[in-house]
Order: structure tokens, then C-alpha cells, then sequence
């Protein structure tokens, strides 16, 4: 079984830097890694380095077209539809080295698919069983974990910027989840791009809503240059703080803490 | 076995193996030509435990490559039917992936075959060893095979060269499938997906009937139901036909009873009146009645505006919904159109009078010639006062009382 990591919160508090990071780190490591975009925007893969060649071969865009070929009923009656999902999502996997990329994408349809999520969820927990890890990054609005196209979740992060309404926003994504009872491990809380320490009055605010705060995050002078090249964040140093951070969330929440290896391999 | 250098068996089911584990990868998204194809014949016309490779072997493809692919089985027993192929076909999928460090994806002409280098390390460095397993497994798990061959050929232009007669296979067992009927078969299936929403709802997914959201067909039943016995889809042993003309079989009663906890007692398959089928909320499109005229209209999900009786499909599908029997308002699979059973007991395809465009094309080859044209469309009629006009104008047989209501 593989260890599942979702990484949440509010729009640009550095979800896709962090989830690209310990993605990376736990490829390093212990791999392999499933890294998967929750943002429809998709730009977790250039955070890792990873191409990707059709902007189209996503979840959403496949339950697309499996939709519209079911309506325009292009399915031989003798294939297998699951086999044919089953080949379009292996399709879409971006595969590298200790480490392969699924992009969740957009899905606009108006329909209602339970049949088609359903063979989908079946199809994505077998290929997740093939990895020691899943790192999830999730778009903003959770909707992934709401949806419940996430099931179980071993490591919830829940980043925040240092603000007041970074952390009522990061309070207001895990009570979503307690109402949801989606299967969740740990809980934790990161506050990025912290200048300092945390004020009395935030950590009255955090401790007053039951979060952990797992570790801060200084503001990483290197972040700003490697964006304006456009390079990978697997570029960082590894010295560069929000890299160094990443190691210290990975080893408090255990995950690197003597897993033994199920690898199929 | 001892016998082969890897190891086998359904533990080895849901292992993939990625890109860079890859020694040789046959078929898949680079590759044009492929296909694995299952052949009936003669006992004479086998020679047993034949295997043949015809092209570059594993041990000879570049580490990491990708190569054309056809798979070839010829079968041969006493008991052996030609329907029984598109099964052992299946059965090269699941045998496949039993081998360890082995992975097949998908079907017929898009199979993806992935080989793992820890496996050819082992020794597993020749498809002549995969048709030997797959004999093995073929041979043990089925017993009424009594001869069996095995061809692969990974010789580009060789695949490129047969491909086309593969296709012309499949097309023909597709036209068997599309003529299986309900009485062809003992089991149905039911798929409970939907009852998070619709607590009461139960689809009976037959030959006949297609399932209402369209995803599941009988063969898609069967397929979920082998693969996860105890997941949403299951068998539903027909049991005693008990009404003909209304498709109620005394099986599909039975599993509805138990699965909707007493709600829904008696289903009929082929009626809109009486027992009708349940909607959940996925369904595809619905048969509605229109009192005006006594007869049936069909709207679908992606039409936009309002029906011939001034509602758009959303506020019909409110009220068809939630896993009830709404006696003249039945959510339905598209595909139903095609069924010989479709609606049989209130008439069929002769007593619709009314659906819309794009599907009056789309199904055009199901629609009997001569009524083409007698069922209206949106751009014929707007109410029901203009399809009356319209139904007596074009001398609908439905109007002119020339559609036998079987009893
Ligand atoms: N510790 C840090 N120091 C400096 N810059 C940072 C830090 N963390 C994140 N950033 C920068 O902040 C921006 C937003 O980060 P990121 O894209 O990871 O956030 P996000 O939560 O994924 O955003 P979105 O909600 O838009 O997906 C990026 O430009 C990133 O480089
Ligand atoms: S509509 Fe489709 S998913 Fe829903 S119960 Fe019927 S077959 Fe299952
Ligand atoms: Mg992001």
C-alpha cells in the first residue's frame, strides 16, 4: 500500500512548490512517486521539470471523452470499457525517473458519470498501489478531496500563509474535511513565507482551532530568481530554506522514518 | 513453476511497471499496429502446444523499445463454441498479467504489453515462454480447450498485413452482440451506483436494455461483475419469464425487492406503464408521455430549450428522478432506441411522435423507414397543438391506429 500526502490550501501559499519538493525529495529517496496535480490549471509538472506533451491527456479530459463517446455511443458493443480507461490513463501518466506525473485537469461535463468515476476511481487506486507515495497537490477550492476522487489521505498539510485570514481560511479547509470524514491520517498545519515567529496572537488563533502547526517557512531568497528563469524547483540549493523545510515536514510526519519497502518491484 | 525463470498468479494482478523498469514494451500509444486475436478452429487445424515467433524476439529487441505486436491463438475442442472467443480473448489480458513482471493493458487492436527488466534479468528473455504460460494457464484454468497454439509476431509490417482482417473479426462479433437478446441469455445485470442518490434505484442492465446513464451495457455487466464480484454491479439470474410483452421476469422482481428494501416490487422491462423501470439521475434521456396525443416523446440531456410539452429537460428530469416509478416518464439509455423490446408493450418506436433532431440522425438506421419522417422535431412543431396537426398531416401509424399493442 502506498502512503497517500495531500497538500492544501488557499490559493498561491505555495502548494505547488512545497507538493513539487517533497515529491522530488520522496522520489529521492524512497521511490517511486506518483505526483499528482489536483489544480485544473496544471502547473505542477514544471515545478518538477516534467514535460508535458497534450495539455488534453488529463482525468477530466479523458472522463470527457469517455462521456462523449458513451453518448455518441462509440463504444463497440464487444470492448471492454474499462480496459479502454484502464490503457488512457497509463496514457496520460508522465513518467520519469523515481517519480510519474498525473495531471487531474479540468472536467466541465454537465452530466452525471457515476459509472464512468466509478471505473476511473477503480483504475487510479490500482495504478496509486504501485507507488510508495502519492503527493497530491490540491487545487484550492479542495474539490478533489471533496469529491472524494481522494480517499484515503495519510498526510493532510494545510499551508497558510502568515496571516490572520491565511489561518481562519486553513481552519475552514479542515472542518470541511471533519464534515466530509474523508479518511485523513494526520492533520497538519505549515505556515509559509513567515517572517520571524509565529505572534502570540496567531499562535492563540491556531492552537484556539485545534491545528498543529507543523513547521514554518521562511521566505526563500532563491524562489524569486529560478521563477524568473522559468527552471524547475528542483533546481533549488539544497540549502535554500524552503527546500531545507521540506526535509524537516518529511521527517516529523515520519515519512521517511524506516518505511519498509512493498515496492512490486 | 519451477519449470519457468518467473514466478505466476492473480498476486501479480495489479502490478504496473514504469517507463524506466521497461526491457521491452510491445503495442501501446508509439506504436500504429497491434492486435491479439482469438481463433475457433478445427481439432485437425491446431497442432497443440504450438508456438511460433515470427519477427525479432525479446532478447534481440534494443532495452527500452518499443515493438509491434500481434498475438494469435488458435484454439480447438468438441465443446468449443465461436462466441466462446471474444472470452478466451479477455482471458490473454487476465493470464498475461499473472505473469510476474508481465503487464498487459486493454484490448483487440490497442493492447499495450509492457515487459519488466527484473524479469528478463531472471530469464524471461523470450515470447516463446510466454506462449508456454499462457498455454499452461489456458489449459488448466479451461479444460474443454483440447488443442492450442500460439503465434506472436513482432514484425511490423507482418501486424500492419493482418490488422485489417483482426478488424473485420471484431465488427462481426460486434454485430453478434448487437443481436444477443434477452431470451440469448440466463443472467442480467444490476448496478446499484446510483443509490447515493437514489436510495430505491436499481438498474437492470439486459441484452435488451442498456443501462439508463448509457455506460453500462449487458457486456460492460458482465465484464464489472467478473472483475469485482462483490462491487455496485452483480448478476441477476433472470428467472421465470412471467409477462412477455412487459419484460417481468420473476429474478429481476426478486433482486428488486431485496435491493430497494421492499420499495419497488415488480419491474417491467419493456413498459413505461404500470411497473416501470426506476430513474435515478443519470440517465441519458428520457421517454416521456404525451396525453394529447396518447403517445411518447424522447428528450435527452444535451437539448437545449423546451420539449414539445414546454419543458426543458432539466425540470423533466426533477421529475422522472430519484429512484421512483413514474408511470409515462422513464429515464433511459440512449441505446434502448436500438432494442427490438424498446417500449414493446405500449407500442414501441411506432407510438414516438416526437423527439430531436440530432437524435432523429443519430439513430436513423433504428427507426423504421417509413416512420423516418412521421416523428416530429423541434423544428416541426413548438406544442403539442402544432404535433397534433403535425401527426395528422403526415398520417402518423400510431394516429391511424395502425400500431398493435401486444398483450
Ligand atoms: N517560502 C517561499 N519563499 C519565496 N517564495 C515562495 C515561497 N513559497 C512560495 N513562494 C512563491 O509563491 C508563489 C505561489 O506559490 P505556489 O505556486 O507554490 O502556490 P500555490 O498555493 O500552489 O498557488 P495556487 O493556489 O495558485 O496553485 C510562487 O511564485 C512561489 O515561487
Ligand atoms: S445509471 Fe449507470 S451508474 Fe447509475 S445505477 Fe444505472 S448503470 Fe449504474
Ligand atoms: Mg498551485
Amino acid at each position: 500500500m502506498s502512503i497517500t500526502i495531500a497538500v492544501a490550501g488557499k490559493g498561491g501559499t505555495g502548494k505547488t512548490a512545497i507538493s513539487a519538493l517533497l515529491a522530488a525529495l520522496l522520489a529521492k529517496e524512497s521511490p517511486p512517486v506518483l505526483a499528482v496535480d489536483g489544480d485544473p490549471a496544471t502547473n505542477l509538472h514544471q515545478a518538477l521539470g516534467l514535460p508535458l506533451d497534450d495539455e488534453t491527456n488529463t482525468i477530466g479530459g479523458i472522463r470527457e471523452l469517455m462521456e462523449e463517446k458513451i453518448t455518441r455511443a462509440e463504444f463497440a458493443p464487444g470492448t471492454d470499457k474499462q480496459a479502454w480507461l484502464d490503457a488512457r490513463i497509463f496514457e496520460g501518466l508522465v513518467e520519469s525517473v523515481g517519480l510519474d506525473f498525473l495531471a487531474m485537469g479540468r472536467s466541465e461535463s454537465q452530466g452525471c458519470y457515476c459509472a464512468v468515476n466509478h471505473m476511473l476511481r477503480y483504475v487510479l487506486d490500482k495504478l496509486a498501489g504501485n507507488y510508495q507515495y502519492v503527493v497530491i497537490d490540491n487545487e484550492a477550492g479542495m474539490e478533489h478531496i471533496s469529491r472524494q476522487t481522494t480517499r484515503d489521505v495519510d498526510v493532510l498539510l494545510i499551508i497558510s500563509d502568515p496571516t490572520a485570514r491565511g489561518i481562519t481560511a486553513a481552519v475552514r479547509t479542515r472542518k470541511l474535511i471533519d464534515d466530509l470524514r474523508t479518511n485523513v491520517g494526520q492533520i497538519h498545519l505549515v505556515v509559509n513565507r513567515l517572517a520571524g515567529d509565529i505572534s502570540p496572537q496567531m499562535g492563540d488563533l491556531i492552537a484556539g482551532a485545534g491545528l498543529d502547526l507543523l513547521v514554518t517557512i521562511p521566505e526563500d531568497p532563491n524562489m524569486a530568481p529560478l521563477e524568473t528563469e522559468g527552471g524547475p524547483l528542483t533546481e533549488l540549493p539544497p540549502d535554500s530554506p524552503l527546500r531545507r523545510v521540506v526535509v524537516d515536514i518529511a521527517a516529523k510526519t515520519g515519512l521517511l522514518a524506516g518505511k519498509p519497502r512493498t515496492s512490486l518491484f | 513453476m519451477s519449470e519457468f525463470h518467473v514466478d505466476m498468479g492473480p498476486q501479480y494482478e495489479g502490478e504496473a511497471i514504469r517507463r524506466e523498469n521497461v526491457q521491452v514494451e510491445f503495442g501501446g500509444p508509439k506504436i500504429p499496429h497491434k492486435f491479439e486475436l482469438v481463433t475457433l478452429k478445427g481439432l485437425d487445424e491446431v497442432e497443440h502446444e504450438k508456438i511460433e515467433v515470427i519477427g525479432p524476439d525479446i532478447k534481440d529487441i534494443e532495452e527500452g523499445a518499443s515493438s509491434p505486436l500481434a498475438i494469435l491463438i488458435d484454439v480447438a475442442g468438441e465443446e468449443l463454441e465461436k462466441d466462446m472467443e471474444p472470452v478466451f480473448e479477455r482471458r490473454i489480458h487476465m493470464y498475461s498479467n499473472y505473469i510476474e513482471g508481465f503487464w498487459h493493458v486493454a484490448q483487440r487492436d490497442d493492447i499495450w504489453i509492457r515487459l519488466d527488466k527484473a524479469a528478463f534479468k531472471k530469464g524471461l528473455n523470450s515470447l516463446r515462454e510466454i506462449g508456454e504460460i499462457l498455454i499452461f494457464l489456458f489449459t488448466s484454468e479451461l479444460d474443454i480447450i483440447e488443442k492450442i497454439s500460439v503465434t506472436f509476431i513482432t514484425d511490423g509490417e507482418k501486424v500492419k498485413e493482418l490488422l485489417p482482417n483482426a478488424l473485420t473479426v471484431y465488427e462481426a462479433r460486434d454485430a453478434r452482440a448487437r443481436d444477443l437478446g434477452d431470451e440469448d441469455v440466463d443472467e442480467f445485470y444490476g448496478c446499484i451506483l446510483c443509490q447515493a442518490f437514489a436510495p430505491t434505484h436499481i438498474c437492470f442492465i439486459t441484452p435488451d436494455r442498456m443501462a439508463n446513464c448509457g455506460a453500462i451495457s449487458w457486456f460492460d455487466g458482465r465484464a464489472a461483475y467478473k472483475l469485482d464480484p462483490e462491487g455496485p454491479v452483480f448478476a441477476v439470474p433472470k428467472g421465470e419469464l412471467l409477462d412477455a410483452a412487459r419484460g417481468e421476469y420473476a429474478g429481476v422482481n426478486a433482486v428488486a425487492q431485496e435491493k430497494s428494501l421492499g420499495s419497488v416490487e415488480e419491474v417491467y422491462l419493456y413498459s413505461s406503464f404500470g411497473r416501470p423501470h426506476t430513474s435515478c439521475g443519470c440517465f441519458q434521456s428520457i421517454c416521456f408521455y404525451i396525453p394529447e396525443v396518447d403517445a411518447f416523446g424522447i428528450v435527452y440531456r444535451d437539448f437545449i430549450g423546451e420539449s414539445v410539452i414546454g419543458l426543458p429537460f432539466s425540470k423533466m428530469a426533477g421529475e422522472t428522478s430519484g429512484g421512483r416509478q413514474v408511470e409515462g416518464s422513464c429515464g433511459m439509455g440512449l441505446e434502448y432506441l436500438r432494442s427490438p423490446k424498446f417500449f414493446q408493450a405500449d407500442g414501441g418506436l411506432r407510438r414516438v411522435v416526437w423527439m430531436p433532431k440530432d437524435i432523429k440522425e443519430r439513430y436513423k438506421d433504428a427507426i423504421p423507414e417509413d416512420l423516418l419522417d412521421k416523428i416530429a422535431t423541434e423544428e416541426d412543431v413548438k406544442n403539442t397543438d402544432e404535433l397534433t396537426e403535425f401527426l395528422e398531416r403526415v398520417g402518423h401509424p400510431w394516429v391511424k391506429g395502425e400500431v398493435e399493442i401486444p398483450d
